[in-house]
């Protein structure tokens, strides 16, 4: 023990223990820092000109409405529409490819291969987590209560840091009058399975 | 804002209370057949741990079907198949031992959940479950190379992994895991009645094993419901409650001992 201590006496070790605690903390930093950063997506997803084109969330993430999953669409989807576009594809006037923006020739490059956009799913839970969307749609929640506004971002970020705590904590919000359905709802087994 | 007191994690059971989902297992039409087996293991990503494992003792499966001998050979009598699964206890001793409340009671759905995320391992819940119903995965065994084959480049193909059940969780090593009364179909059923304005009524829910059964052995539905069919067997005189004297108040009714009962 007196050794132990007449060793914490150096400040070679003195400055060590600080460096070491310090790239401790900082590395833990940096791991729950790449948790919230949004991940590298295929292709840069304006989400911002098509919200302010007022085409509506469901159109493109249907299964919100009726499933857990709500799903993020294929180069086909994109295409029903980007294929008519007449700014690009006007059949009296056409546009070469390679002036299109760049962003819509990776899209002509995935429906040309047949491809399917490996888009990145941002809003991740465990897969000890069951997440259903249809249940919370249903409840009248609007998507920008728990994905922020869309109208203001181009890919998707996370707005929320996705935690047990912050289910919960709506979950007994909202049934803070209601106890038969908050003991549903704040249940282990309604999520955990 | 005052945030509501979240209740304690324990079982709140209440004398004379009915529970609200319950099996009924006729072992008078029960063949011994293994189906059920075979449909738990394939909806609940249960797997399959190999001949070396099971030479451990480790093997897995969330029921069984048991066949017991009577009298002193060579007089002895079978007795009739008996499937056994985790009983959902009322009063589970399961629940009161687990260090990390990882095996909780569910109030709203009355079942006895084993919360995967939770559970560190101390194994002392299959200790103390009278019906020895409870399983542990001594390794990852859904990622064991005995399941994989090796492509032309030598990477393991797991060709298995594709038949897992997206609704239920993939255990990891270390965790406990039992029989949940197939918790992903009764959600399912729920949410189904809920977007048509309804109560799950007799029949909206069938566990993986009712669904396989052939002989209709296995009865599953709401108990406190007296009009459901799981509620009429479960009174019937012929049923019983294995280890029914400790007091667990178990939710699985066995019925044996009909007319053409006991052949054996």
């Amino acid at each position: 023990m007196e050794r132990i201590l007449n060793l914490l006496k150096k400040p070679a070790i003195q400055y060590s223990l600080v460096i070491a605690f310090l790239a401790l903390v900082g590395g833990a930093g940096w791991a729950f820092y790449q948790t919230q950063v949004p991940p590298p997506q295929p292709i840069q997803f304006p989400h911002n000109i098509h919200v302010g084109l007022q085409i509506q969330c469901l159109y493109c993430h249907p299964g919100a409405q009726r499933q857990a999953s709500a799903g993020l669409p294929t180069e086909q989807k994109c295409w029903a529409c980007h294929g008519q576009l007449k700014k690009y594809s006007d059949p009296a006037n056409p546009v070469p490819l390679e002036k299109w923006p760049p962003e819509l020739q990776k899209l002509a490059g995935y429906v040309q291969r047949g491809e399917a956009i490996k888009w990145v799913p941002v809003y991740i839970v465990p897969d000890f987590v069951h997440f259903n969307h249809r249940p919370h749609i249903a409840a009248g929640l609007n998507c920008e209560k728990c994905h922020g506004d869309m109208s203001k971002k181009t890919v998707a970020t996370i707005e929320q840091t996705v935690n047990m705590g912050w289910c919960l904590a709506c979950h007994q919000a909202r049934t803070a009058n209601d106890p038969v359905k908050r003991t549903k709802l704040i249940e282990c087994g309604t999520c955990h399975y | 804002m005052s945030s509501p007191k979240i209740p304690e994690f324990k079982a709140e059971w209440k004398e004379g209370e009915a529970g609200r989902w319950g099996l009924a297992i006729d072992m008078d039409l029960c063949t011994g057949c293994q189906a059920c087996v075979a449909a738990c293991s394939m909806e609940n990503n249960v797997p399959f741990v190999g001949e070396k494992e099971s030479g451990y003792g480790r093997q897995m499966a969330w029921m069984r079907v048991e066949r017991l001998w009577e009298g002193q050979y060579p007089e002895v009598k079978t007795t009739p198949f008996q499937p056994v699964m985790c009983q959902q206890c009322g009063s589970a001793p399961c629940e009161p031992v687990c260090p990390v409340f990882a095996t909780v009671h569910a109030e709203a759905e009355q079942l006895n959940l084993q919360v995967y995320n939770r559970c560190v391992g101390t194994r002392y819940c299959a200790n103390n479950c009278p019906y020895v119903v409870r399983v542990f995965n001594w390794a990852d065994f859904a990622i064991n190379p005995i399941h994989a084959n090796p492509d032309k480049d030598g990477k393991l193909v797991f060709p298995l992994h594709n038949q897992f059940n997206p609704d239920v969780t993939v255990r990891r090593r270390g965790v406990m895991e039992k029989c949940t009364f197939c918790i992903q179909r009764i959600h399912k059923a729920e949410d189904q009645a809920k977007s048509e304005n309804r109560e799950v009524v007799d029949g909206d829910v069938t566990p993986a094993c009712a669904q396989a059964c052939p002989a209709d052995a296995i009865i599953f539905g709401r108990l406190d419901d007296p009009q459901s069919r799981v509620s009429k067997l479960s009174q019937d005189k012929r049923a019983v409650h294995l280890l029914e004297e400790l007091g667990t108040q178990p939710r699985v009714s066995y019925l044996s001992g009909g007319s053409h009962g006991n052949l054996g």
